[in-house]
Parts: structure tokens; sequence; C-alpha cells
């Protein structure tokens, strides 16, 4: 982790998380070109965009997974390089160690010797209540369904208590009913921990019940198309109109990009 | 279902008796049919030199300490046999795993090392048996070298290809849980997502081993392989048919031992 004085950054960087111009190219798709914003403490941010927009290499870079040709991620005033304790990733596919069970798997983070725990055994059964997973701590991941096996990757990452969350379309092979069930149960985890959320969706509706701010990005090559700041109090109700006029304000933003009707926009998305 | 499930097995142990019942038949028409009749032992003499080779003690050397064992004879043959056949294996499991787990982690070393990997590797075990010779001479050391090889080689494989097929999903969950060295990635990751492929490199050069050995006694080192041949010299085919039964059962209680082994440490796949 390259320290603050190792790494000066030329432009005032006052948020949790500061992305500056970063360009990313795998060959010659452009995966990411010149992205720039920020996210606030404690914010939940989502990023939404259709296939290869580079949403996923743009959570990858903050998290320090991925390495990007120009520009710099800063979190806290300090540039990232490497991944780091403090930055969470919760992943689309589980990414559950097969070998460990759901106790086993929260505590991963745990037994690292750069993390303070003094009562590891208390701190798991806390999130495995926390994440109801009461009965089944002893399962190993495939015994669980896809919602389960979800909850327990949201545990293991909050086990080490980051104060950034990454989480990466973790909820797109879970099915409605679970997936709604667990944006509740994450918004009730947020709350408690106050931590800064960055939620990468390709589903509008997912990001309008979850996210302060939608940050709206395009395809090749992935760029910002535009923000939205959702201005509606918690629980949001999907049927609600104000609920529907901002998934239609997310919409159209895409329109305006492609020019393409809406019903190929539902279809995409 | 229980008693389903018990029905589909009673009825698979009938069916599996009924072809030993059919075998041991065609073995028997066909051992009467045969003159002269050492060409083609029968089952009945074949088993009487099987119940033969208990009835008398012989006494071997033990290698290393030098002290005299005695035993019944068909025992006494088998525990020459694992004098080479068990140092072989294990020394031939170890130094492949170690191998391939570092040459399937370090890429480099894999660049290294893979011209003389290709090019060494199709040779046959036996076809060392020339080296065995000036080199240790045919005794318990030269035929525990051949073992060596055949093990070397098939452990090498299972290690190399799991540690090598780690997934990149899973080092980079460990990564944002904290995991920094290259050593604890290995030990903490690679090493236990390999485990399935290990254990079954391990258990199938048990087996080859069991074929390399008997070749290696045909040579002249002491054990059942060796015995198979002598008997034969002597046209006593029926003790050679005991001593392959005596393999078959030593092979067969090993693998039984290791599968349950296997079960339990691989309960999470």
């Amino acid at each position: 982790m390259a320290l603050n004085s190792n790494s000066p950054t030329s432009w005032e960087c006052n948020e949790k998380i500061c992305v500056r111009n970063i360009s990313r190219s795998y060959g010659s798709t452009r995966a990411l070109a010149d992205v720039s914003f920020s996210v606030a403490d404690g914010e939940f941010f989502c990023v939404v965009g259709p296939s290869g927009c580079g949403k996923t290499t743009l959570l990858r870079a903050i998290a320090g997974l991925e390495d990007v040709d120009s520009g710099s991620v800063v979190v806290d005033g300090v540039s990232v390089t490497n991944p780091d304790l403090n930055r969470g990733m919760v992943f689309q596919e589980y990414a559950l160690f097969p070998w460990r069970t759901v106790r086993g798997n929260i505590r991963f983070g745990l037994d690292r010797p750069s993390c303070e725990c003094p009562d590891c055994e208390t701190r798991v059964q806390e999130l495995v209540d926390l994440v109801g997973l009461d009965g089944s701590e002893d399962a190993y991941p495939k015994e669980l369904s896809g919602g389960m096996k979800q909850r327990v990757g949201i545990a293991r990452a909050l086990a080490v208590d980051p104060e950034i969350l990454l989480m990466d379309e973790p909820f797109a092979s879970v099915d409605a009913r679970t997936r709604d069930r667990l944006h509740a149960e994450l918004l009730n985890i947020w709350n408690q921990t106050e931590q800064t959320i960055v939620f990468v969706t390709h589903d509008i509706n997912e990001a309008v019940t979850l996210a302060d701010r939608v940050l709206i990005m395009d395809a090749n090559p992935g760029t910002v198309q535009s923000m939205v700041t959702v201005g509606i109090d918690r629980p949001r109700q999907r049927t609600a109109q104000e609920f529907t006029e901002y998934v239609i304000q997310i919409r159209d933003e895409f329109g305006t990009s492609h020019g393409v009707t809406e019903e190929s926009l539902m279809k995409d998305f | 279902m229980v008693a389903d499930t018990f029905g589909v097995d009673l009825q698979r142990c009938l069916r599996g008796l009924g072809g030993l019942l059919v075998f041991l038949l065609v073995w028997w028409l066909g051992a009467m049919a045969t003159q002269p009749s050492y060409l083609v032992p029968g089952p009945l003499d074949s088993g009487r030199a099987f119940v033969d080779l208990f009835a008398t003690s012989t006494a071997i050397i033990v290698p290393v300490l030098g002290n005299r064992l005695v035993l019944p004879t068909g025992f006494a043959h088998l525990v020459q046999t694992l004098f080479h056949y068990v140092p072989g294996l294990l020394l031939g499991a170890s130094c492949g795993i170690g191998l391939g787990i570092a040459m399937g982690w370090n890429g480099a070393l894999d660049d290294w090392l893979r011209p003389i990997v290709r090019m060494l590797r199709p040779i046959p075990p036996l076809a060392w048996v020339v080296f065995a010779l000036v080199w240790f001479g045919i005794h318990h050391t030269g035929a525990a070298f051949i073992v060596f090889v055949g093990a070397f080689w098939i452990n090498f494989y299972g290690a190399y290809s799991g540690v090598e097929g780690v997934s990149s999903k899973l080092t980079d969950a460990a990564s944002t849980l904290g995991v920094e060295r290259e050593l604890s990635m290995l030990k903490l990751v690679a090493l236990p997502n390999a485990a399935p492929q290990l254990l079954t490199g391990f258990r199938t050069s048990m087996g080859r081993c069991w074929m390399i050995v008997v070749g290696a006694e045909l040579f002249g080192a002491p054990g059942v392989g060796y015995e198979i041949i002598n008997a034969s010299n002597n046209l006593a085919m029926a003790t050679s048919v005991a001593y392959m039964f005596l393999i078959s059962l030593a092979f067969v209680c090993m693998d039984v031992g290791f599968r349950f082994v296997e079960r339990r440490v691989l309960a999470w796949r």
C-alpha cells in the first residue's frame, strides 16, 4: 500500500473515493475511457450500465485488483495500488472457498495477521446472525442456494469491518424474491455499519431501490454518461409513482445517448 | 426410499456375484479343457496354492536394519515388495508433488523446466531399470528407484494441474481479504483448491506403482513379482496365480483405505 507522501496527488480529493480520468484497454478494446467521479463517505453508490461498459473493471480498479493505464483511484487521500482489508469485495459468482464451511469462509479475513480480532468466534457468530445464516454455519458452499452463498459472500467481506464495500452484481444470479429480501437486508446492514457501498448492477430497478446516487455508464468505450441523485425516502416502494419516474429518467439517459426505443432498452436491462 | 436403495443394492450385489460365478465357471472349464494342465491352473488349484502361501514360513532380511523377520511365506514376500514399494512411492510422490506445486505456482520456473519435463515424462519408468541396475544393483534400492520414477510423474502432474488451475476469482477474493504474500496465497488458496487433484494423483500412483514394482521384480528384486516368475520357472503356475491374487488383494485394501480417507478429506466436494 503506497503511503500518502509517496504518491502525491495533483488534485484535491476530499471525498471517500475519488476516481480521476481512469482509462483501461484490453488489446484494442477500450474498457474504460477517461472515467471520473467521486463517492461520499457513507454513501450508497450504484453504477449501472449495459454489459461491456467496464463497470466490473471500474470496481476492480477501486478494489486494487486491476491496474489502470492512466488516471488514478484515490481512497481516503491515498492512491490505490493494491487490494486492502479496508475495501471489501462481494463477487458476482460468490467466489467462496469451497473447501471451507460457512463459518470458515466468514472467518477467512479474520485469520490474517494484519487483522486485529481479539475474539474471532464471537465476531463470526455475529455475522452469521447478521446475514441470517444461523443453522448453516457448518455447511459447505456446495450445500447452499445462490442466495445463501451470497449471504456468506457479504458476511465474509464484512467480517474485517471494511470502510468500503464493493459489490459486483452480487444478486444477478439470485431469484427475484430472494433478491428483494437481500436488498432489504443489505440496506439494513448498511444502516448499521455506515459503510460506503459501491454497487455495480445492470438492473435499473435495483439501482433505484438501493442507491443514494446512480452513475450511468455507456459502453464501447466505457464512459460516464450521467449521474442521478435518487431523492426518495427508504424503504422505497417499486410501485410508487416517484420510483417509476426515476426508473424512466435513468432509462431516458440511455435513450438520449443511443437514440433507441424503450422496448430495446427493456430487452437490454 | 430406504427399502428402495436396499433393493437396488441387493440387485447389484446379486449381479456381481452372478458375474463372478460365471467367471469362475469359465475359468474352471477352460482349465479342464487345456492340456498339459499347468498351462492354465484351475480356480481350485490356485485357491489351494494361495492357502499354501500361508502354510509355510519364510525368513526375510529387513533392509537398512538388517535383522531377520520370519513370516508366513505369502506375507513375507508381500512385505519384501513393500520394502521398496512404500519408500519409492512416498519419496516419489513427495518429490513429484513438490516440483508440481513449484512449477504450477511459479511461471518462470515453469518456463525453465517445461522442456525438460516434456522430454523426461514420456519415458516409461521401467526403462530406468538399466540405471537402477548399474547405480544401485537390482535389490530393494534399485526397485525403489524405479517405483520412485513412476510415482514421481503421476504425482507431479496432479499437483501441477491442481495448483496451476486455481481460479483467479478465488485468489482475487483472498487478496481483498488481506492475503498479500505469495506463500500465504499458495497455502491458503492454491493448495486446498488443488487437494482433489493431488489426492487423485496419489491414488492413481498407488495403483500404477504396483504394476511397476512387479515389473521391477521380474528383473530380480525380491518380492511377490519375483515369486511370480520364480514359481513359473518351476512350472508351479498355480502359485504364480496365487501371488497375482495376493497383489490384487493388497492393492484393493490400499485403494479402499485411501478412498475412505479421500472421502473424509474432500467432504466439501
